[in-house]
């Protein structure tokens, strides 16, 4: 088997693997505490890898993702509710929406290089808050929707937690499978090259701009579909709840602690961070808002400062390191 | 008469933004990061001064004399502590560096004040001039003074000191101005402080005017991009004029179109001179383009 497609083989193994553990838990587990934990651990990291794809793959930091999150809330949520379309469609229409918001922005900002693209993704995401708020025939302002509970695989709502786990597993596994064909194909190339010489990439003919567009494109309508999740799972959205700067920086942080541009990487930061927030959130209860964010900032400063890289290739490197070391040496014996 | 109305409140308003986006703009033009820190900087700027005002009595005004050196010495230890060490990094930990600083500096504020405004109670917060058909508030004309005094102060000072010039030509080309015997590493910690401790100023003299919460700098430091990047980043003397224009396009948009959308006007705005002019007003062409050495 040729060096690639055993890199395929074992990546598709591995994440075949991990899907059938979280079904496994999504069935097995009973009480609704740990699922709810299973279920937001698998939302984050079907986030963290859509963030990924822009951000990891191709290098441009968005710091505004809820944007397209709250784009795809508030398209499926009032699709449902004032057209009684089925949130399978109206994710497909939020997605649509959001990847064409994030086309404009990527054709905008892409062409320029240095920190545009972050402060327009931060500036999309302050005018859709004040335009959620102010647009009240619409949105209801801000008190935001309620989505009537009914259950059904055609509503994408369900009884139990166990089914929305199996909700979030699917979104997931449809996520990371794109970014895992990213990482096995030729664009994964394509997108490293652009990482990290684009005048290099460019004078090989590399179609520079068009890759970064159709990255931030694919990445805004994956998020968008995690927008329409959250909101069948908790049925309720509020402007200051989809359209929120802690779920921008969030997003990113799980990326890049993980690992940027690796799609393991998105997994291991949301196996890590999402407990320890959810922890950190129960724990301290109402009385510390916003303590588990006072950990984060430093955990954040400190992960780009020491493993600039993420969790996931630091580790890569020093398995590679290590054996090649031993095969040197058992090569120097035989 | 209304809308005159309107041009005068926005250039008082500008004044303010225009003290907070120098510093942006110089710290972007000089250590070539973008500090997305900067809004918290305000922040933390107006707790200070009330803290000082609630619990000292001192007024914000006198409290400014108090907030731009702490804001300045903090400014020094960020720079040396999380700064430094990434001025070679890639754009991407440099962000990540400056948006963890913002995350935890916003947080640990909600966790010591909460999540409530602050205001304080000054007998004069009310004063009002009529100057003919405008009317004008101590408060907002203070601001705005204090403000433009300092942005002038700044600017000679870039002109004329040696200091001064040493930082224009750090921002230059950093490589030739250490080979010229500039100690740039001095450079960069003295223009983050000094962007710090003026972020810290305009907040002690908006407390005021505005109630002070942790989200405050979430607000600030996006119209401050935005006028850094219409000004041409880098340029502190675009920064200052940008940011009177901005002042005027916010209170014009909210008497014209709805209060409220203002923020729908700055992205457009920002869109704008991204597509048309995106080294802004007073940038050079081409500063845009950040060129990691």
């Amino acid at each position: 088997m040729s060096r690639s497609l055993r890199g395929f083989a074992v990546s598709a193994g591995a994440f075949v693997a991990l899907l059938g553990v979280g079904a496994a838990f999504a069935f097995g587990v009973a009480s609704p505490f740990w699922l709810d934990l299973v279920f937001w651990v698998v939302f984050w990291a079907a986030l963290a890898q859509a963030w990924n794809i822009v951000g990891g793959y191709v290098g441009q930091l968005s710091l505004g993702h809820t944007a397209f999150f709250g784009i795809g809330a508030y398209t499926s949520t009032l699709a449902d509710l004032h057209w009684d379309l089925t949130p399978w469609l109206g994710s497909l229409l939020g997605a649509a929406l959001a990847a064409a918001v994030g086309l404009v922005v990527a054709v905008v900002c892409l062409r320029l290089r240095g920190p545009f693209f972050a402060l327009a993704t931060l500036a999309l995401a302050e005018l859709l808050l004040i335009t959620a708020i102010q647009w009240r025939d619409l949105t209801e302002g801000a008190e935001g929707l309620t989505l009537p509970f009914s259950p059904g695989l055609g509503n994408l709502m369900f009884e139990t937690k166990t089914g929305f786990c199996l909700y979030a597993l699917g979104l997931f596994a449809l996520v990371s499978a794109v970014a895992i064909a990213i990482e096995h194909t030729r664009i994964g190339l394509l997108l490293h090259a652009i990482r990290n010489d684009e005048d290099g990439a460019r004078s090989v003919g590399v179609r520079v701009l068009r890759w970064k567009v159709a990255a931030a494109a694919v990445s805004a309508g994956l998020t968008a579909l995690c927008g329409t999740l959250y909101a069948q799972y908790l049925q309720v959205i509020e402007p200051s709840t989809v359209f929120n700067w802690e779920i921008s920086v969030q997003l990113a942080l799980l990326a890049i602690i993980g690992g940027r541009g690796t799609w393991t990487g998105a997994i291991v930061g949301s196996l890590f961070l999402t407990p320890l927030a959810i922890g950190l959130r129960a724990w301290l209860g109402s009385s510390h808002a916003g303590l588990h964010l006072v950990v984060y900032g430093p955990v954040l400063i400190l992960s780009v400062l020491f493993i600039p890289e993420g969790i996931m290739p630091w580790v890569a490197t020093r398995w590679h390191t290590a054996r090649a070391r031993r095969q040197a040496v058992t090569g120097a014996h035989a | 008469m209304i809308i005159l109305q309107a041009v005068v409140s926005g250039l008082l308003l500008g004044g303010v933004y225009a003290l907070v986006s120098v510093g942006l703009t110089l710290i972007f033009g000089v250590l070539r990061i973008a500090n997305f820190a900067h809004g918290e900087f305000l922040m933390a700027g107006m707790f200070l001064a009330w803290v000082l005002h609630e619990q000292a009595g001192i007024d914000p005004y006198l409290g400014c004399f108090i907030v731009g050196p702490v804001l300045f010495a903090a400014g020094l230890i960020i720079e040396r502590l999380l700064i430094r060490p990434v001025i070679k990094a890639s754009h991407m930990t440099q962000i990540f560096v400056t948006v963890g600083l913002a995350v935890f500096l916003q947080n640990g504020a909600l966790m010591i004040w909460g999540a409530d405004y602050h205001s304080v109670v000054l007998s004069y917060a009310d004063t009002v001039w009529f100057v003919g058909p405008v009317v004008l508030s101590l408060p907002r004309v203070v601001a705005f003074a204090v403000a433009m005094a300092l942005c002038l102060a700044l600017l000679a000072f870039l002109r004329w000191t040696y200091w001064g010039k040493a930082v224009r030509a750090t921002a230059e080309d950093r490589e030739i101005a250490r080979v010229m015997g500039i100690e740039t590493e001095q450079i960069y910690a003295f223009t983050f402080a000094t962007g710090a401790a003026l972020a810290g100023i305009a907040g002690a003299l908006l407390l005021p005017i505005y109630a002070v919460s942790p989200s405050v700098g979430v607000q600030f430091v996006l119209v401050a991009f935005i006028v850094a990047v219409l000004g041409g980043l880098g340029s502190a003397l675009g920064a200052i004029i940008a940011g009177l224009a901005i002042g005027v396009v916010e209170v014009l948009s909210g008497f014209l179109i709805a209060p409220g959308l203002q923020q729908a006007v700055y992205f457009v705005v920002f869109l704008l001179v991204l597509i048309i002019r995106p080294a802004g007003l007073f940038g050079r062409r081409g500063a845009e383009e950040l060129v990691v050495t």
